[in-house]
């Protein structure tokens, strides 16, 4: 069995996509630095990186955006929006020009260690971070301005703690730039910041990686309303999955709801769905950051009433 | 849920000033003199007294509120351990306590007009809390820090304050609490001012704050404002003036202390508020985290006594009640005893003999 924390050599013998954790190279790069790194797999998301980027950029020391095979300028727009932001020193941008196997059965069958596997892909990803504290963020994630305050405090409050946050996110459909659904009808939860260090890697799941951590480190639970996750109606929002028949039948929840949702939008019956929320932004300003900065922080709490789930 | 209409935004910019730093800073004097200019503190203000002649400016709602918090993540007012922000800052994820303190912030918006100030020495603790409440309100959050000499802070309190502490934990907790307020509040809209400063003449940093965070209150001050305010500052308020000279504190600590004065101290110059100091400042946090494990290490051992002592005075205690319990069972006549089952009687006797369960 790998030691835990070693370094990772490739299948493929592509030394410059081994895996060299910064706690193996001290001597040469030096000890990681208190803060709180944003790391970004990102492909194709050129549209929505403008609202993506600058609340984080506010909110994180350091941002890495790791570019995989997009075709559509991807790279190019986050080091523009990070330069605008006054922020280009705080951003890295890299470039992963492997194809990465789907979730579902095409990463069950893809080696661990193969720099075709998720699970290499994002260990690489966070090897070039460069702090104490790091968290995964996917493309399509904006955060409301209450976001933004809380992981700027967690940046330096979370030093030395060890601990592991949480942060509900709510999906939000975008129909046109005035109109889109919003998922309150399930507490979409997972972890996504955590220390730094050999406790703190990825392994390969059944669909996916997943990052280990101790079961001893403290769990928080940010509050709602801090994200939204876009997903633009007319984009196939499943293209990154083996089928959908892995969908349909998956075991997580979350996926079988955003199933649920998707399908009910593409077929016009949003309002059967429970606790999907219809809103219109009002003229001249985008649906985006109308839900974000007006009606997200206006909305009573709880923002999220659960629905029964069928088995 | 319907659609939110747009049109429900409060049509007035809210905006809310919190007054930071370390107690005895003049954080007193600036929030006066921004009420007195117009700006709301929300009422009932907490009574003034010997040790703040002209007034505190704190709201007892947010000081019965804060000292609630504290307590819950058992952290103190002065309390020196950098790990004391992770725990007061769980808090602020807690939506039950984010939601108590939007209503209460809303109601004081509709009470006191469209400009608050809201000042508490323990305010920094819970810097989250306030800017999730003022983000909610659609107010723009923005921070005061008061500067003064840390070692007339330290003197100041051992001065005014009760003398439990002693000048190396408060000169500790000034260096913490000054530290990780500065970081708190990078990247937002903020300001720092000498106490110095505004007992010298106060109208330079004010007029300073009323253009830098757009407070109408400060811009449209009329003259008879202008004089209230300085028949309310009165320079002679800074009654203590010491320095290194007049305290015992080992080197390191005094060493951090005054170089973390000296940078704090530059973020109140014009475009003092740069990348290079906050980098400083960053290693000094950092040099007195390790400072500060260094000592609880070195006092491992009284740690430990007083928590075994504090077990044993607990278990007096629990055996204390529960003989307390008996005489008092014993107390009860004879006859009401008798009316309790003898199988029932002796479950009570050995459930009431254990520590702790009375």
């Amino acid at each position: 069995m790998a030691v835990r924390g070693a370094d990772i050599a490739c299948e493929e013998g592509l030394a410059e996509y081994d895996v060299r954790w910064p706690w193996n190279h001290v001597a040469e790069w030096g000890r990681l630095r208190p803060g709180l790194t944003c790391v970004f797999r990102v492909k194709d998301e050129a549209r929505n990186l403008p609202w993506v980027l600058p609340p984080m950029l506010a909110a994180a020391d350091h941002v890495v955006l790791v570019d995989n095979l997009s075709t559509d300028g991807t790279a190019e727009v986050g080091a523009r929006v990070a330069a605008e932001c006054g922020a280009a020193e705080r951003y890295t941008g890299l470039v992963y020009p492997h194809r990465v196997s789907r979730a579902g059965q095409e990463h069950l069958a893809t080696e661990p260690h193969s720099v075709h596997s998720l699970t290499h892909f994002y260990n690489w990803s966070f090897s070039h971070v460069r702090t104490t504290y790091s968290m995964k963020w996917d493309g399509d994630m904006v955060l409301t301005p209450e976001g933004v305050g809380v992981l700027h405090d967690l940046a330096w409050q979370l030093e030395n703690s060890g601990a592991v946050v949480a942060i509900p996110r709510h999906p939000l459909s975008i129909v046109s730039d005035s109109e889109a659904w919003l998922d309150l009808g399930f507490r979409f939860l997972e972890p996504w910041i955590y220390p730094m260090g050999a406790d703190f890697t990825f392994v390969k799941a059944f669909e996916w990686e997943v990052r280990e951590f101790p079961a001893t480190s403290q769990r928080i639970v940010a509050p709602e309303g801090l994200v939204v996750e876009l997903k633009w109606i007319e984009e196939d929002e499943f293209a990154h999955w083996t089928s959908v028949a892995d969908f349909e039948n998956s075991r997580v929840p979350r996926k079988r709801r955003e199933w649920q949702v998707y399908r009910a939008l593409m077929e016009g019956r949003g309002e059967t769905v429970e606790g999907l929320v219809r809103i219109q932004a009002p003229p001249g300003v985008h649906i985006v950051d109308h839900v974000v900065h007006t009606w997200l922080p206006q909305a009573p709490r709880p923002l999220v009433r659960r629905v029964r789930m069928d088995p | 849920m319907t659609p939110v209409d747009a049109s429900a935004s409060p049509p007035i910019k809210r905006r809310v000033v919190f007054v930071v730093g370390s107690g005895r800073s003049g954080t007193s004097t600036m929030a006066g003199t921004l009420r007195t200019l117009g700006m709301h503190v929300p009422q009932p203000e907490v009574q003034a007294d010997e040790t703040n002649p002209k007034g505190f400016g704190e709201p007892q709602w947010v000081v019965d509120f804060h000292d609630e918090l504290l307590q819950r993540c058992r952290v103190q007012v002065s309390d020196a351990r950098p790990a004391a922000w992770f725990e007061a800052g769980r808090l602020a994820n807690l939506e039950p306590l984010r939601g108590r303190l939007h209503d209460w912030l809303a109601g004081q918006f509709e009470a006191g007009g469209p400009e608050l100030v809201i000042k508490d020495p323990r305010l920094s603790w819970f810097l989250g809390l306030w800017r999730s409440a003022a983000l909610r309100c659609d107010a723009t959050p923005t921070y005061v820090t008061m500067l003064r000499p840390v070692t007339e802070v330290v003197g100041s309190k051992q001065r005014y304050y009760a003398a439990k502490f002693g000048e190396v934990q408060r000169t500790a907790a000034w260096v913490n609490m000054m530290l990780h307020t500065e970081r708190a509040t990078r990247g937002s809209a903020r300001a720092f001012v000498r106490y110095g400063d505004m007992l010298h003449d106060w109208t330079v940093p004010v007029f300073g704050l009323g253009q830098a965070f757009d407070l109408a209150a400060v811009q449209t001050a009329q003259a008879n404002d202008i004089r209230a305010v300085h028949s309310f500052i009165d320079p002679n308020l800074r009654r203590v003036q010491l320095t290194w000279d007049d305290l015992e504190v080992p080197a390191r600590l005094r060493e951090i202390a005054e170089e973390a004065w000296q940078h704090l101290d530059r973020l109140a110059d014009p475009d003092g508020d740069v990348p290079a100091v906050h980098d400083v400042l960053d290693q000094l946090r950092a040099a007195y985290g390790t400072l500060y494990d260094e000592a609880e290490a070195i006092s491992a051992s009284t740690a430990l006594a007083s928590h075994r002592e504090g077990r044993l005075e607990g278990e007096k205690a629990g055996a204390a009640s529960a003989v307390v319990v008996r005489r008092g069972a014993q107390r009860l006549p004879h006859g009401v005893r008798a009316l309790v089952p003898a199988r029932v009687r002796g479950w009570l006797r050995r459930v009431l003999r254990r520590p702790g369960r009375a």
